[in-house]
């Protein structure tokens, strides 16, 4: 079983450079992986057991190698490797820093990242699987164990790149994907993965992360002693509903009262009530008319637009806790926003600033970006352009601070017009109006 | 204040239990070999736990000679499991230890939702009692068809078709150790592969059937090349 390879073995790359093994990582299903010295320096080196080094594998590599990875999330395949001594091969990829907390850690509950960084970690996974989309590629085997993300920082890595391959491929495909991720028709047996199969598990693995539950797992389960196959393909594959689905409650979330156990959705049900509408909606439809038509999917663009809106709707209430900006409930008459979650008293919304389609809830931390400022979104939140900022003298008072390199003209309240030079800032008053150059803002209370 | 509402997912419990050979026949190098085996394989199943948000592992223990016995009695949580070293002497009464799973087993003493149970026999002789009656009682119950039952045959004379019986699988082969250093592997994948597998299953490769198995194991390592015959039990 383990050890492959030893310490200081040298194995060969693709294109003949040496690669010294340094150390045993850890074994998977597949393989087994190790840090190497290639170069000069560090990678780790996947090494297939010989049941799993097949020539239809090493072809798929070999192709991946060729082909470059989609974007830096991936730890992609940087080439093959292999050893005079011992059969089979393996490939050469990025190592994964430590400060990289895998998925697992973070709905075991171990790790507590700020809701920006969860928001940022979804952004960054959507966008990385659309990167790779547009390739013509499909993942296939989307789920918890192959996602890492930094929880100080919400950037992601995305492991176990050797099962992708070209989108609707005839080829046998190696896996069909993780049992609690597959979509119905793959469980089922109708289908090999795809990238409309991807996107099924990419919402599960989205509905994990914002709502810490299984979308499918709610009555239904509590009534299944032994939680194996047979009963994942009929929880996933022949019977899923959604444990929200507001057409069919058979599978609807308990809470704790009535499964104290917590595994039929008691978590979903806190979290669920936390979120816009917007959010309950685009999960609704990915598990409703999406869960049986992988035609009517969400989009990759649909949920970058959507966690895109939710980073916007975040706000602190005055006990600092996050809570969510309702724009459906701010439009709907005589609806009342809910209570803080946390210390159940009525929520202060912050100024917000309204630019074209996007609502921005301006936190004492905000920043404005690039992406808000333009129709041509780039869900990129690294450079901005502008930040929320306090008086220096007045703490009562505060303003929006032109980040970029060209000057703001503003309208005041009583119509006057103003320059905001780039590093001035603009106070925050109701009715102000910003021309940033490439769009227009609004400042809201 | 807290950022979010908190929460991790619900987990199942899942028994594993060892059932271990301590007749005449283990006596000496085997036994010893055995206790060290089983204690080596404790971190490795810890760490399956720890990468596992959805499994909670219980540990026990049953030991049969002559009549078979609770070693540990109690189901342990598996950061808490501690091994104590098993003494050989006696028969192979093996359809008693079936027997005894089989009470374990039972719907009311199991608990109400659960992750298929994870039983792993291992052995170096053939039965001197009721085999088949043991296994019959343990297979009438639910929890004892749904069971994961994995083998390992200890050196030359362990009776490969009862394990592969007790299987009830075609497709999963006991495992064959016949030297000390198989030994210690073979029962770290058999205490491993088979939890993980039970509790999380993995990428699914295309094709594996397992032969209509409710768990789908994957397949053990290769059998280790022969070493020096001084090695041999
Ligand atoms: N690039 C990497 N850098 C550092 N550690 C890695 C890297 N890739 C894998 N590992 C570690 O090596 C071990 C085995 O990884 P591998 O991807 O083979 O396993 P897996 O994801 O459990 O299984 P499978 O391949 O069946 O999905 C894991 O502990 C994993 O965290
Ligand atoms: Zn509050």
């Amino acid at each position: 079983m383990n050890e492959l390879l030893s310490p200081n073995q040298v194995v060969k790359s693709g294109t003949g450079q040496p690669c010294k093994v340094i150390k045993f990582l850890g074994s998977g299903g597949q393989g087994e992986v190790y840090k190497v010295d290639w170069g000069g320096s560090e990678f780790a080196l996947k090494w297939y057991y010989q049941q799993n080094a097949t020539p239809e594998q090493r072809e798929m590599l070999q192709r991946l190698v060729s082909e470059g990875k989609p974007n830096d999330k991936f730890l992609w395949p940087e080439d093959l490797a292999f050893a005079d001594q011992v059969p089979g091969f393996g490939y050469i990829m990025r190592l994964r820093p430590p400060e990289y907390k895998s998925l697992n850690d973070l709905v075991a509950g171990k790790i507590q990242p700020t809701y920006i960084a969860l928001i940022v970690a979804a952004l960054e996974l959507v966008k990385a699987f659309r990167s790779l989309h547009i390739k013509g590629l499909a993942y296939r085997d989307i789920s918890f164990g192959n996602a890492f993300f930094n929880p100080a920082t919400g950037d992601v890595l995305i492991c176990d790149n050797d099962n992708v391959a070209t989108n609707r491929t005839t080829k046998p495909c190696g896996v069909l994907g993780t049992p609690d991720f597959m979509a119905p028709e793959i469980v089922r047996g109708e289908v090999q993965p795809t990238n409309k199969t991807d996107l099924h598990s990419l919402s599960v693995l989205l509905f994990y992360i914002f709502c810490f539950g299984h979308p499918l797992m709610g009555r239904k389960v509590s009534n299944i002693r032994c939680w194996d196959t047979p009963a994942r393909t009929r929880i996933f594959g022949t019977e899923p509903v959604f444990i929200f689905d507001p057409g069919d409650r058979s599978n609807e979330a308990l809470d704790k009262q009535r499964d104290p156990t917590g595994e039929a959705g008691g978590w979903a049900l806190v979290y669920w009530q936390l979120y816009p509408k917007f959010l309950r909606d685009t999960f609704t439809k990915s598990f409703t008319v999406g869960l049986r038509d992988p035609d009517r999917r969400v989009t990759e663009l649909e949920w970058l637009n959507t966690l895109a809106a939710l980073r916007d709707a975040v706000f602190k209430c005055v006990c600092g806790s996050p809570n969510f900006y309702d724009p459906e409930v701010a439009k709907t008459p005589g609806a009342h926003p809910a209570l803080c979650w946390h210390c159940k008293k009525a929520v202060k919304h912050p100024f917000r600033i309204r630019i074209g389609k996007a609502l921005v809830m301006l936190n004492a931390d905000s920043m404005l970006y690039p992406h808000h400022m333009a129709d041509a979104r780039d869900y990129d939140f690294s450079t901005p352009v502008a930040q929320v900022t306090r008086h220096p003298t007045d703490p009562n008072i505060w303003g929006l601070k032109n980040l970029s390199g060209a000057k703001w003209v503003v309208t005041l309240p009583n119509g006057k017009l103003k320059d905001v030079e780039p590093g001035r800032s603009v106070p925050l008053a109701e009715n102000t109006r910003i021309a940033f150059g490439r769009a227009d803002g609004e400042i809201r209370y | 204040m807290p950022e979010r509402p908190g929460g991790s997912l619900a987990k199942r419990p899942l028994q594993f239990i060892w059932i271990v050979d301590c007749s005449g026949s283990m006596q000496g190098r085997k036994i010893e070999s055995l206790n060290l085996a089983i204690r080596e394989s404790i971190k490795p199943m810890q760490d399956v736990a720890d990468e596992n948000p959805n499994a909670e592992i219980f540990i026990r223990v049953v030991k049969f000679s002559d009549g078979a016995q609770w070693h540990i009695s109690e189901p342990t949580e598996v950061h808490a499991f501690k091994w104590s070293d098993l003494d050989a002497g006696g028969m192979t009464d093996m359809g008693k230890a079936l027997t005894m799973l089989a009470d374990a087993m039972k719907v009311e003493t199991m608990p109400q939702r659960g992750l298929p149970p994870v039983l792993v026999l291992i052995s170096d002789g053939q039965p001197t009692d009721d085999f088949k009656g043991g296994l019959k009682t343990l297979m009438a119950q639910p929890w004892g068809l749904k069971a994961v039952r994995i083998s390992v045959a200890i050196g030359e004379d362990a009776d490969l078709d009862v394990l592969q019986e007790f299987i009830g699988n075609p497709e999963i082969k006991p495992l064959v150790a016949s030297n000390v250093q198989d030994l210690v592997k073979k029962i770290k994948w058999a205490s491993t592969v088979p939890l993980k597998a039970a509790s999380n299953p993995a990428s699914r490769p295309q094709g594996a059937t397992n032969g209509g198995s409710n768990v789908q194991i994957p397949a053990p390592p290769a059998d280790a090349k022969p070493t020096s015959p001084a090695d041999v039990f």
